[in-house]
């Protein structure tokens, strides 16, 4: 098992040095006061979801565990390029899939696991997007196996979301921690709204002097709201619903209290299946009826675009590398974890064989839900499960399980290590950027696999240590 | 320019934290009455609870009971006019417009719904049902303060006020109906106590008493709250604040056709500016002040026409 603070024999890892000097001067009592501070500032700044219950509905707040986790300037600098390279590679595959389908047609990736996903949008054909690039912001799920190294467990394309709590996190742990942040020199993460903005006005088309951003939210009673009015405000742009949009000749306006305004780029917070009741889902309350034939008429500018979760599909995903081999003529950066896809009859074996070792996934599912975790199931899930696989072998993929790497969190006043993840955030539009720093989600049971805050998972602050050579680069160019 | 729904979001904030200042100060003024029990207590327990127009609480169970009866007011969930009805409606309005209300604003209304709906706030109520009350009309200026201080003053601050300035004209109209109307029976309210305790339920003693000194006389009392130039809770000066942000919200509004709110704040305001008191008179109190509750009611509906619920082929881009 591989822990980010502490090596095999105990000792702490360099990066972690000033946080350990001033961690080790607290005591559990100090720690546990500096955690309660956290997570009422949490509570009154609203960072919050809703749990709705038969008589009540009250608020918590998403747990966050107050010990940062550090990653130096090397492995960071191999992170970056990796996903870089991966958005570039995923961003050529949708051009490619909504287009010419050479990738298909050259046997790269079976042309009816594309085609058949249910994410694959026909109506996306011959589509123009600016830049090629259809997924605007990614964030993908990465992990560090037992050996150290990191690999990508998911890519998410769709509406990806927890950057808000990157930022929160970030502001929670200056606080706790002021002194050891100082020494660490961590890369700043504030200007991630910053970057949003101009990633999405880079879509818009290049006539239109000033383009309308807006952000368009399911609404209130969603899990991620507080990150979409979040986000809506630090990038000073409106917060739409659906109710607040109409579409005229083929453009969007929204309703203001001076009248109609035109709208030029949309951030959709909002999945696929609900932004055009005319064209996906008949029954979307949530949606703008015309909103899609405006975007194909080209008067207005979805992000992410739709059909972007063919290339984050559970299956298609098993591909990614030969695909960047494909399109880049690169071997990839970043690996896989490796994958058996049941739609194969061989896989398909292989994985009902040795399924109290596997993790099976549904290729269609997310949020941890639909996922048989085969060496802490019941001979009995397994049983139940195996039958699920046979009945839909295409549905399902299954992946060996990792040890997840684990980093110190308090737990009930008690410093104990916990599996973690990494979450970071890709802009692509004119120019591809990862912000340098993550979400680090935390399996807050004891020895739990799952990260997902919709299975009890929590949060916790990611710095990106400061390369000194980059550092001097950036002041000589002050001093110029 | 902002979202229509966002304008009507802030509008309504500005009502429902006006209401609930209102009920708390109306509350906290029957808790201190109903510790004298006498009549002038009852006449003052009456006031409040007619004020409050929840005729089904007898003032004498209300003398008996204060702290039952405004624990219920305060918070019961199922009841529109409670305090805990109006500040959770107030901060899920403000959770709508997040992104337009600055940070200070929001934590300010956020921790008051907190402190109003956690778990232990009946238990903080039942300590120090005073204290409570008293924390929670501090916090509400706080909010108001915050607003004041933080917000720009542009159009998203303009709509919170013209609910506040618009509530808080016809909560004071609806107290002075209660007082002087003819509900009232032509009484006077020539009881000294309950002079003072109406004076407190508008937050006007001292304001009053610099202007009139501690001479209490019920038409003076009246001209107060309807005429006052300068105190910020008489009718004449709410109309003229509405007046005075709905002519700045119209003027970029370009309002195609149906009454402009405008038109109508400037009637009213006019209105209460030129009044003399012996007009009141001449109408009789209640038909006076029902005429200002209607047109109150009218600026509320151009408003929703003019910027909220405009008919979308008047007000396309050409």
């Amino acid at each position: 098992m591989y822990d980010e603070m502490f090596q095999a024999d105990g000792e702490v890892r360099p990066p972690y040095a000033s946080l350990n000097a001033h961690i080790s001067k607290l005591s559990p009592a100090e720690l546990g006061d500096r955690q309660k501070t956290l997570e009422r500032s949490f509570l009154l700044q609203g960072i919050t979801f809703t749990v709705y219950g038969a008589d009540s509905t009250t608020e918590r707040i998403i747990p966050t565990d107050l010990f940062p986790r550090i990653i130096d300037a090397a492995t960071w600098a191999r992170i970056e390029t990796g996903l870089q390279q991966r958005l570039h590679a995923l961003n050529l595959f949708l051009a490619d899939i909504y287009g010419r389908q050479s990738a298909i047609k050259d046997g790269v990736v079976p042309r009816e696991l594309v085609l058949g996903a249910p994410s694959y949008r026909r109506e996306m054909m011959d589509l123009y997007v600016p830049h090629a690039a259809y997924a605007n912001v990614c964030g993908s799920d990465l992990i560090r196996n037992e050996t150290g190294e990191v690999m990508v467990l998911e890519d998410n394309l769709r509406v990806p979301s927890g950057v808000s709590y990157m930022l929160a996190n970030r502001e929670a742990s200056k606080r706790t921690f002021p002194d050891a942040f100082g020494a660490a020199r961590v890369r700043p993460i504030e200007n991630y709204p910053d970057l949003l903005l101009s990633t999405l006005k880079s879509m818009a088309s290049e006539w239109r002097a000033s383009p309308q951003v807006v952000l368009m939210t399911p609404g209130v009673y969603n899990s991620a709201y507080y990150e979409h009015a979040y986000l809506a405000r630090l990038m000073g742009v409106p917060l739409v619903e659906g109710r607040d949009l109409v579409v005229h000749d083929n453009m969007v306006y929204m309703r203001t209290t001076q009248g109609l305004r035109r709208v030029d780029v949309i951030y959709r917070r909002v999945d696929d299946d609900f932004i055009d009741p005319l064209t996906f889902r008949r029954d979307s309350a949530l949606g703008v009826a015309g909103l899609f034939n405006a975007y194909r008429s080209g008067s207005v500018v979805i992000a992410n675009a739709p059909g972007t979760g063919v290339a984050d599909d559970k299956a298609v995903y098993a591909f990614v590398p030969a695909l960047i081999r494909y399109y880049l003529a690169e071997d990839p950066i970043l690996p896989n974890v490796e994958t058996y896809l049941c739609r194969e009859p061989a896989q398909l074996q292989h994985t009902l064989q040795n399924l109290d070792k596997l993790v099976v996934k549904a290729v269609g599912a997310s949020g941890g839900y639909g996922m048989l975790v085969g060496p802490h199931a019941t001979q009995k899930q397994r049983e139940d499960f195996a039958e699920h696989i046979k009945a839909d072998p295409a549905n399902y993929i299954s992946q060996p399980t990792l040890k997840l790497s684990t980093a110190p969190c308090l737990i009930d006043g008690r410093v104990e290590p916990r599996h973690v993840d990494l979450r970071p955030f890709i802009l692509s539009g004119a120019k591809t950027v990862v912000t340098p720093g993550a979400l680090t989600r935390v399996a807050l049971t004891k020895g739990s696999l799952v990260v997902n805050s919709s299975q009890g998972g929590g949060s916790k602050d990611t710095w990106v240590l400061t390369d000194d050579v980059e550092e001097h680069a950036h002041g000589k160019d002050m001093v110029q | 320019m902002m979202l229509a729904r966002v304008a009507d979001s802030l509008y309504w904030i500005g009502r429902y934290i006006e209401r609930a200042e209102h009920f708390c100060r109306l509350s906290d003024v029957m808790l201190n009455a109903a510790v004298d029990r006498t009549d002038s207590a009852r006449q003052a327990a009456r006031i409040a609870m007619s004020a409050i127009d929840e005729d089904h609480v007898d003032p004498n169970v209300a003398i008996e009971r204060p702290a039952d009866t405004v624990r219920n007011l305060v918070f019961d969930r199922h009841d529109n006019a409670s305090v805990y009805t109006s500040l959770a409606r107030a901060r899920e309005n403000a959770r709508q417009v997040r992104d337009q209300i600055t940070t200070e604003t929001w934590e300010r209304l956020n921790l008051l719904y907190l402190r109003v709906t956690g778990p232990g706030a009946e238990a903080a109520y039942e300590q120090s049902p005073l204290a409570f009350l008293q924390e929670i009309i501090a916090d509400l200026h706080l909010f108001k303060g915050a607003a004041d201080a933080t917000m720009s003053h542009g159009e998203g601050w303009r709509f919170l006020l013209t609910g506040v300035y618009l509530e808080r004209a016809q909560l004071i109209a609806r107290l002075l109906d209660v007082c002087f109307g003819d509900a009232a029976g032509g009484y006077l309210l020539n009881d000294h106590f309950a002079q003072l305790s109406v004076l407190r339920m508008a937050c006007a003693l001292e304001p009053y008493l610099r202007v009139y000194t501690a001479e209490m006389q019920p038409r003076l009392l009246m001209q107060f709250l309807l005429f006052d130039e300068e105190f910020p809770r008489s009718i004449r000066f709410c109309a003229a604040r509405v007046q005075e942000h709905l002519t700045r919200l119209t003027r970029s509004a370009d309002v195609v056709d149906g009454p402009s709110p405008e038109r109508i704040a400037g009637r009213l305001s006019a209105r209460l500016e030129f009044a003399e008191f012996d007009e009141v008179a001449q109408f009789g109190a209640s038909a006076y002040l029902a005429t200002i509750v209607q047109e109150c009611a009218r600026i509320h509906e151009a408003v929703y026409e003019a910027f909220v619920a405009y008919p979308l082929e008047q007000r396309l881009p050409a």
